[in-house]
């Protein structure tokens, strides 16, 4: 076989092998240079995706951005924020940031112009008698308490910044602060907690920063520090946990040194082709070091048990390779495939972690096989003399482990059918925690809960509306007419308005002109003619009919605007009620729209009455709510949530909880709202948004991971059933790792963990690493039991070096990867507990239900072996 | 009259200027200001236009407004009063926005919203806010004070002179000073450019085209660019006339519901 003639030549050759890896190591390791980050979860999706696509063009036709949102808290002074002293840090504050920027590059900045903060919104106020003015909410601070009550009855009077601006409490108020790029977010809030350590806490001030933007920049930059602490630790307590294993440090540094080269290698790979180094791609690393030491350990603990009893090192690694080579082979195989299965899911940086952690485990396969043997034959055969043992000392580990491990080899064989049943009453409880999985996620809980980022989440999002942001677009639906219909829509507005007009001759005359215009052969030749025939007559009207010819031609103004829906009264009191309707809901904490513009501007034209806080009844006097809006510092403040055209709408939506959950249960309620409420004209909607955009996305990889996982399981299957040349062994070896998972993901049920991106990710991991002890197991049951011709005396032999080197490799990467739970980021803590229950559960699973599966069906898969001996 | 710059030329370089004969030597700088001030804002006794607002932000949407601007000086330099009256949109048409420019105090200004049939006085003391939604202010409509701002004359090239304007109360202004280039010939304000705290420029007002109206020379055509939006606003002046012997009385509350017939052509 070539892969064992490869083993040959690196027993023969170690040194020009190992100078050939370490060369291609170091090449590739110069890759690594070129080194691109990215830690947009944005990226999670394709960016043609439609969604995408559209968020996009969502937030450049409402010039929206994505907000780090700055929340200052004050629950000491009565008055809350509301005093001199918290209000002058908050312009200083709002100064600190309008023109942030990065030195290096300009274009990451804060968009100075849609900053939300007492200082740069205006306020409409009453100016004594019928005067309107409009003017900043707060131009500078207040010098004296007249001043805040009228900061604070402004704000609090203003439907569109209370529970945004300011908290309903009147204990926090809000900076939003908009970000060109949502990667400057983390420098933004880093500047500002410089500058905020600076204030003296005695005045009961507490500021706190958050926003989707900062979550996800911040965990980008936490997360590469993790790498390059985790993957170090990690390593470091697999190499001392292999110290007390195989005491031989020279031995041990051949495993390293294979993980080592293999995550150099893969990453090398990874960015060398181009390739972002992404959220998804920055735990290669970590997935790839248990992997790559797994098969080293196999070898060691092999050669490590037979060394004392053969006595020469190449004859022993010949030994030790034959067992195992193919044994490795396979289960390299079988990981990299449920790895490569990924690739599979629509999402890129998931597809690049698939197909590289893939890579890596066939590399770190390769290496194995060819540089542990050259390691070996490197070294002095004098130095091996302490290696291993003739027969284990008493009172050592090694031989409390021997111990306990054939007492367990003789359980599975007297108790077998107990232990089939309790695993099958276990599956079936799996089976219940597994139909309660709830598929959450939410960026902000990638933090550990002490997290200053999670803690600001927490408090602001209990005094305001909300700092999770989606967009609700509205687009009308209404059809352009053709020129016959256009003719017909004006010829029945002029009739309507022939009965209340005085002017009757001039609606006959324009229906009479506009008859000679029916033949246009387009609207807008249609419209053009009829403007330059009637604005003929208008000009030669008399006085006495000058307005009702200024009503004609404004016909002609209303029919190209037919589909401008977002002035009509009706749309906007449909968009007020179905804002009511969400936030009465409880899933929303407040929402701002046109409508409310409208609303409050209607209401301050009418001296601030109450009554008055309502959408006016025609769409001329909507137009000049909306004119007067406009008479602002912000006239565009209104294309937020209108494009210019009226054509389009947008409900900002703030979210208190960024879970996946909620913000599906909002588009449950829309979707539920406009079903039973049919909008008076037709209006489609749509969603965008960041919180949205989690939806989306994490939909995708749910279902995405289940079929790669349903796909891979298949896979596995087949080369199990390949390998073993027989369907039962194939489904055999398929026992301990359904088993796992099953476990693992009912335990997942039971316990209330969200089913993230991180718990959808490793169920690959878990496929791969679950087979690997089966495939080792039952491959040296065979040739034990052709040996021995029963398995009750094959059992004792599988109890000692087979099911050691198993439980070397349970307790080295179970234990090797604790230091991931002292990580202050929730999915590393999760890779850990992972990676420990998996090579626990699958290693009990293939010692307990494997052996005890072969006891009670022993005629049944012996039967060939039998025969042949 | 001291330190005066018409801050823009905008909508009221619309018009009018009377000047005298020609400049020889380079005037003093007040003398500069007064007649540009005259120019840009006091042609003639009265006066009338049509105006096309477009209003293109940057995305390049536009939107047009319509609407006619009647003007009438109580005394060339001091208090004018000026008429706007709404056609584009049809929905605002007949809207109204009047004001009454005052030399020593805040002006006084009206909207009158037709469809809500409502005049609301609009309080003076902020004029650097949008007019209508475009780019232009309703600084840009009446003018701003002469003695807001300190002016020195910082440069004379061939055919202008370049003045720097800088705001005697700078926290009631978004700028932190402005330029302003003046025509030696007809002392109309060419351009304008505002500078903000940080010394970066970020608008800029100028006349695109200016034409010999009734022996007055006129802005036919002026810019405001928003160079931190991107945005701009283009005003076309059409039918431009002076000296219509407009009356007093239609400056009046009595005339926002009732529009003169001026309005008309």
């Amino acid at each position: 076989m070539k892969g064992r003639s490869l083993v040959g030549f690196s027993i023969n050759n170690p040194k020009t092998v190992t100078a050939i890896l370490v060369l291609c190591t170091l090449v590739l390791a110069s890759l690594m240079v070129k080194v691109k980050v990215d830690t947009d979860p944005e990226n999670m999706l394709n960016e043609h995706e439609p969604v995408r696509v559209f968020h996009d063009q969502m937030k450049q036709e409402f010039s929206l951005n994505d907000y780090v949102v700055l929340g200052v808290v004050n629950e000491q002074n009565p008055d809350g924020v509301f005093n001199i002293e918290t209000l002058t840090r908050i312009h200083e504050l709002t100064e600190f940031v309008r023109d942030m920027h990065n030195e290096d590059d300009p274009e990451k900045r804060v968009v100075t112009r849609n900053l939300i903060s007492p200082g740069t919104v205006d306020a409409i106020e009453q100016a004594g008698l019928g005067q309107v003015r409009f003017d900043w909410l707060m131009k500078t601070p207040p010098v004296n308490n007249q001043e805040v009550v009228r900061i604070r009855d402004l704000a609090m009077n203003n439907p569109l910044l209370k529970g945004t601006l300011v908290s309903e409490d009147m204990k926090a108020m809000g900076i939003y602060i908009p970000v060109s790029q949502k990667d400057f977010a983390s420098e933004v809030r880093n500047r500002l907690l410089e500058k905020i350590e600076k204030y003296d806490s005695s005045k009961g001030d507490k500021f706190y920063i958050t926003g989707l933007p900062v979550a996800e920049d911040t965990f980008g930059e936490e997360m590469f520090v993790q790498m390059a602490v985790s993957a170090p630790l990690a390593m470091l307590a697999i190499f001392l946990l292999m110290l007390i294993f195989f005491k031989q440090i020279k031995m041990i540094i051949s495993p390293m040194v294979v993980a080592m080269m293999s995550v150099i290698c893969t990453m090398g790979l990874l960015i060398g082709t181009g390739n972002t180094l992404h959220i998804m791609s920055s735990m290669i690393p970590i997935f790839l070091m248990p992997i790559a030491v797994v098969d080293s350990i196999h070898i060691l603990s092999e050669f490590f048990d037979s060394y004392q009893r053969i006595g020469d090192r190449r004859k022993t690694l010949e030994h030790v390779m034959g067992h195992l080579f193919m044994p490795m082979l396979y289960t390299s195989l079988t990981s990299a495939a449920g790895f490569a299965s990924l690739a599979l899911t629509p999402i890129p940086p998931v597809q690049a972690f698939g197909i590289f952690v893939a890579t890596g485990i066939m590399l770190a396969w390769l290496f194995t096989i060819i540089f542990i043997p050259a390691y070996i034959m490197m070294l002095k055969e004098e130095s091996l003399a302490g290696f291993g043992v003739a027969k284990t000392s008493s009172g050592t580990m090694d031989h409390k482990l021997s111990k306990h491990l054939k007492w367990l080899g003789e359980i599975t064989y007297r108790k077998a059918k107990i232990i089939l049943v309790l695993t099958l009453a276990a599956i079936i409880v799996a089976g219940y925690g597994i139909s309660q999985i709830r598929v959450n996620d939410n960026p902000v809980k990638w933090f550990h809960k002490k997290h200053s980022i999670r803690v600001a989440d927490r408090v602001l999002n209990n005094h305001f509306g909300g700092t999770y942001e989606s967009y609700l677009v509205l687009e009308s639906g209404v059809a352009e007419l053709d020129v016959a219909g256009t003719a017909d829509w004006l010829e029945n507005e002029l009739q309507s308005m022939a009965v209340e007009a005085p002017g009757r001759q001039v609606v006959v005359k324009a229906t009479e002109l506009l008859q000679k215009e029916k033949g246009a052969t387009s609207v807008d030749g249609l419209l053009g003619n009829l403007l330059a025939a009637w604005e003929q007559e208008m000009d030669a009207a008399a006085d006495a009919d000058y307005d009702s010819w200024g009503d004609v031609v404004d016909l002609l103004d209303k029919a190209r605007s037919r589909t401008s829906i977002f002035k009509d009264p009706a749309v906007l009191e449909y968009v007020a009620d179905l804002q009511k309707f969400l936030v009465d809901s409880g899933k929303v904490g407040k929402s701002n729209s046109i409508a409310d513009v409208v609303q409050k501007v209607h209401q301050e034209l009418y001296a601030g009455q109450q009554e008055y806080y309502r959408i006016p009844d025609s769409t001329g006097a909507v137009a000049e709510c909306l004119i007067s809006f406009q008479n602002s510092h912000k006239p565009d403040d209104l294309w937020h949530f209108v494009t210019p055209d009226y054509r389009k709408a947008n409900i900002w939506i703030q979210l208190r909880n960024g879970d996946n959950q909620d913000m599906q249960a909002v588009l449950d309620a829309v979707e539920g709202f406009m079903s039973s409420n049919p909008p008076p004209l037709a209006i489609t909607h749509q969603w965008a948004g960041l919180t949205y955009l989690n939806v989306v996305w994490q939909d995708k990889m749910v279902f995405g991971m289940r079929d790669a996982f349903l796909s891979s399981f298949v896979i596995v299957f087949l080369m199990m059933a390949v390998l073993f040349r027989s369907v039962s062994w194939g489904l055999l070896a398929m026992v301990p790792l359904s088993v796992t998972i099953a476990f693992i993901y009912g335990v997942i049920g039971f316990v209330g963990k969200d089913y993230d991106m991180p718990v959808a990710v490793l169920s690959s991991l878990t496929l791969g690493l679950a087979v690997d002890f089966a495939i080792h197991f039952l491959e040296r049951s065979r040739s034990t039991y052709k040996k021995t011709g029963s398995w009750q005396a094959a059992v004792g032999e599988m109890f000692e070096e087979p099911a050691r080197a198993i439980t070397r490799n349970v307790i080295v990467v179970a234990i090797g990867f604790t230091p991931l739970l002292a990580a202050p980021l929730v999915p590393y803590q999760t890779v850990g507990i992972f990676l420990a229950s998996i090579m626990a559960i699958s290693g009990f699973a293939t010692m307990f239900i494997l052996p005890s599966l072969l006891a009670v069906l022993e005629p049944w898969f012996f039967k060939k072996i039998k025969r042949q001996v | 009259m001291k330190n005066f710059i018409p801050s823009v030329i905008g909508l009221t370089v619309l018009l009018w200027v009377a000047i005298g004969g020609a400049v020889e030597a380079a005037p003093a700088v007040d003398e500069i200001i007064n007649r540009a001030n005259l120019a840009a804002y006091y042609g003639g006794d009265d006066g009338r236009a049509d105006v096309v607002m477009t209003i293109t932000d940057s995305q390049k949407r536009t939107r047009t407004k319509e609407f006619v601007i009647l003007r009438k000086d109580l005394k060339d330099g001091g208090e004018q009063n000026f008429y706007v009256y709404f056609k584009k949109p049809s929905d605002v048409r007949k809207m109204v926005f009047m004001v009454h420019k005052h030399i020593d105090r805040d002006d006084d200004r009206w909207m009158y919203l037709a469809k809500l049939d409502l005049v609301k006085r609009i309080a003076g003391s902020d004029k650097r806010t949008s007019f209508v939604g475009s780019n232009f202010f309703y600084e840009d409509v009446s003018g701003r004070g002469v003695e807001e701002d300190l002016h020195e004359l910082v440069e004379e090239t061939a055919k202008e002179y370049v003045l720097k304007n800088t705001p005697k109360n700078p926290d009631e202004v978004e700028f932190a000073s402005y330029t302003v280039w003046i025509d030696k010939q007809t002392f109309l304000p060419v351009k304008a450019v505002y500078f903000d705290r940080e010394g970066r420029k970020y608008r800029i007002v100028e006349a695109l085209e200016t034409k010999m109206i009734q022996g007055f020379p006129t802005v036919v055509k002026s810019r405001v660019q928003d160079l931190l939006s991107g945005g701009e606003t283009v005003s076309d002046f059409n039918n431009v006339k002076y000296n219509l012997g407009l009356k007093e009385k239609i400056f009046t509350e009595r005339y926002l519901r009732r529009p003169p017939k001026e309005v008309r052509k």
